[in-house]
């Protein structure tokens, strides 16, 4: 088995898509943290907003192509037959497509981290600043939730 | 690098994605021959979906950079307002939405 084999299997790509969107929430509560607390340098700042964006693309990239390859097929039905076929109808595609708001925020508050501290100070963006990355976090931690209920109905889809 | 215009540029370009993603998720629930389009275009609506969200967000941040406009300090913070108060409504919408559709309301 050849590594991009590894990477297209099925537990490997709910790991990857789970894993970076972890990455993502921690990166934007961590520069939500350095915003609040006035902490870190404006580097320190962009870095942090990066990794947050690269995160939340790998998350997406991932999750997207175990979603189109494998979800519909795979998964989709055993929860359309289950007792709860809401989750699909309302659950899963509410997350599919709240998913794309999150990289144009992560982008713009990333934008934002380079202008640096003073002038966020001097443009009073810097409680905006803490309320849009506190969204993205939000935003990330309900996609999650959302997430562990899909798994949870497809699994008793199955059992039952 | 102007940087308050790029985050201005970059804060209606992702109002402007938010309020695609919402208008065309309902339309294709809605309408048939246009989730059947976005199916044909790359072989899955959602991926569709994406890659004209992605493409909107990328050529609305450079065309708002380019144009001839001067952001005030005034203008930027409403700007970032109407982007948190976007972001809650089109989640808040998709939901009612999907939850609507589920109990055939529409």
């Amino acid at each position: 088995m050849d590594i991009v084999a590894i990477l297209q299997s099925k537990p490997v790509l709910i790991g990857l898509h789970l894993g970076f969107a972890i990455i993502g929430i921690d990166a934007f509560l961590w520069l939500l943290g350095k915003l609040k607390g006035d902490g870190g340098s404006r580097k320190s700042m962009v870095i942090t907003a990066a990794i947050g964006v690269g995160a939340f693309i790998a998350s997406w990239l991932s999750g997207g192509y175990y979603y189109v390859v494998y979800y519909g097929t795979l998964v989709k039905p055993i929860i359309k037959s289950s007792v709860a076929p809401w989750v699909h109808n309302i659950i899963m595609e509410t997350k599919e497509h709240i998913f794309l708001f999150v990289i144009p925020l992560a982008m713009t508050v990333f934008f934002i981290t380079l202008l640096g501290k003073e002038d966020m100070e001097r443009l009073k963006l810097r409680s905006l600043t803490v309320w849009l990355a506190g969204a993205i976090a939000v935003l990330g931690l309900l996609i999650g939730a959302m997430g562990f209920i899909i798994s949870a109905t497809a699994r008793w889809g199955v059992i039952n | 690098m102007n940087k308050s215009k790029l985050i201005i540029s970059s804060a209606y370009a992702a109002i402007i994605t938010i309020i695609f993603v919402v208008i065309i998720t309902i339309w294709a629930e809605l309408s048939a021959p246009l989730k059947d389009w976005l199916k044909n275009f790359s072989g899955h609506h959602w991926t569709s979906k994406s890659i004209f969200s992605v493409l909107l967000y990328a050529v609305a941040t450079v065309v708002l950079y380019l144009s001839p406009h001067t952001p005030d300090a005034g203008r930027l913070k409403k700007t970032l307002g109407l982007l948190l108060a976007s972001t809650v409504l089109g989640t808040v919408i998709l939901t009612l939405f999907f939850t609507g559709h589920h109990f055939q309301l529409f």
